[in-house]
């Protein structure tokens, strides 16, 4: 019987506390000059849960991802990423995260595979396991008829989807997905969403999005981010009616 | 070192895909090619530094071809989000982008000992100047890609990137002029700054350590404040 890298523990997990969250920021700001894209913002996200970010354009969501994946530095605060110093231990952090941009970006001279590939290996997966690695993602995303595909020929879809692969090629314990339905057709909404309820338990994921609906279908729980600010964080189950929440607080 | 191994054959590989590099090779090699024969048959003198200072002025009008894309272009189609998102130190992507492009320059620098070949064949060339000569054109394709590329990470507009790296050059190869107007010691900080008052002692055969150690210090300075930019996020 052979052990394919998703039977076995994620690369990045800690021997840690159960209690210690999978992501913690206390008091964490970004700021340019004067304006402050965060400010003062303080949530926990608890380890195999599904984390929805809600909030409008701007609202920050995207500088707290961008910081959680290390490619800003807070201005100020404490962020603690898998029980390590987002700052100090940056590169260890970084190991232990999949991200996911926005704009889902791809190296448009690489095909989908070779893309895959090299983000494996960037990721210090060792050379035996990388065909394996890729197989798995290509498998689980359904990306099989795009594979030798050049990236630039993708659909938004497909390019979603690869994107996708890349973060979970590692098979880390914390997936950062920054609107991750942005510009998918119904359907592939659908999928997406029901993909990323699949990697909750094993994976933590923290996901962003300025639409209601798609936090509610996705998440564990919420928190509403307005002008870099956390105005509230609950859980879905205990929040019948999202929308007059988010009224209420916004 | 296995990092900054995979990245320098992916830049290398996006170099060698890109009809940038050759386009630059092409040019290059058809201006050199026709001054090359051009002063052959004029003045029947078998040595190249005529080819050299030639080149010298090439390299400062295409390197920032090669170079403008490294960064401004990962930044435009937000890739490096990807790159420094990754366990990947900004060294590490600073070091490979540079290699990467160092070899290509290098590359069609390479070609042009085929005019060293053609001379042997047919003259008696002085090799001292030409082994120089070819030193001198290392170190300054290094300093002009060093360059390059920080110029390049300061910005995700290709051509601006381009603009600022030829701005630069020019004002480094003309430092020297700008030292008659200034007062002591700033008029011999702006001689040593002279791009062209090291390159030029060494492509007629002086090899002063002091020329090298401009090349390499101006080198290290241009790849430190492109690491340190890409860390200050």
């Amino acid at each position: 019987m052979t052990i394919s890298p998703s039977d076995v523990a994620p690369q990045g997990v800690l021997a840690r506390p159960a209690d210690v969250p999978a992501i913690s920021a206390v008091d964490v700001s970004k700021r340019y000059g004067r304006v402050a894209a965060l400010d003062r913002l303080t949530l926990d996200v608890r380890a195999g849960e599904v984390f929805g970010l809600l909030g409008p354009n701007g609202s920050g969501k995207t500088t707290f991802m961008r910081l959680l994946a290390g490619y800003l530095l807070p201005s100020a605060g404490r962020l603690t990423v898998a029980g390590l110093d987002a700052v100090r231990d940056s590169l260890a952090v970084r190991r232990r995260i999949g991200y996911v941009p926005e704009s889902a970006p791809l190296y448009r001279q690489m095909r989908v595979g070779e893309f895959l590939a090299f983000m494996a290996r960037l990721r210090g997966l060792p050379e035996a396991t990388i065909a394996d690695a890729v197989e798995r993602v290509v498998d689980r995303l359904a990306l099989g008829a795009v594979v030798d595909k050049s990236t630039r020929a993708l659909s938004r879809g497909y390019r979603q989807r690869t994107a996708l692969a890349q973060a979970l090629i590692h098979d880390p314990e914390i997936l950062i997905l920054d609107e991750p339905t942005n510009g998918l057709d119904p359907r592939q909404i659908i999928e997406m969403r029901q993909l990323i309820r699949s990697l909750a338990g094993r994976h933590t994921v923290l996901m962003s999005s300025h639409i209601l609906s798609e936090v509610e279908k996705t998440s564990d729980r919420v928190a509403i981010l307005l002008n870099g600010r956390c105005l509230g964080v609950r859980t879905i189950a205990d929040t019948p009616d999202l929308e007059a929440w988010f009224l209420s607080l916004t | 070192m296995r990092t900054l191994r995979i990245l320098f054959a992916k830049e290398l590989n996006a170099t060698l895909t890109s009809p940038i590099g050759y386009t630059v090779a092409a040019v290059f090699l058809l201006v050199l090619g026709y001054t090359f024969s051009l002063t052959l048959f004029v003045t029947k003198v078998a040595n190249l530094q005529y080819i050299f200072h030639q080149m010298y002025v090439l390299s400062i009008l295409l390197v920032p071809v090669l170079t403008m894309r490294t960064f401004a272009e990962e930044r435009r189609a937000e890739t490096l989000e990807l790159l420094l998102t990754a366990p990947v130190r900004e060294l590490s992507v600073v070091l490979a982008k540079y290699a990467a492009t160092l070899t290509l320059v290098i590359g069609i620098f390479a070609l042009t000992l085929v005019y060293a070949v053609i001379l042997d064949r047919y003259g008696e060339p002085d090799w001292g100047p030409i082994y120089a000569g070819y030193l001198a054109l290392s170190l300054h394709a290094s300093l002009l890609v060093a360059v390059g590329l920080l110029m390049s990470s300061v910005t995700e507009n290709q051509v601006v990137a381009a603009a600022l790296s030829i701005g630069t050059f020019l004002m480094l190869w003309f430092a020297d002029s700008v030292s008659y107007l200034l007062p002591p010691p700033f008029d011999s900080l702006a001689i040593n700054l002279s791009l062209i008052g090291h390159f030029k002692p060494m492509v007629s055969g002086s090899v002063f350590l002091s020329d090298i150690g401009y090349f390499v210090t101006a080198t290290l300075l241009a790849l430190f404040l492109t690491a340190w930019g890409l860390e200050q996020r």
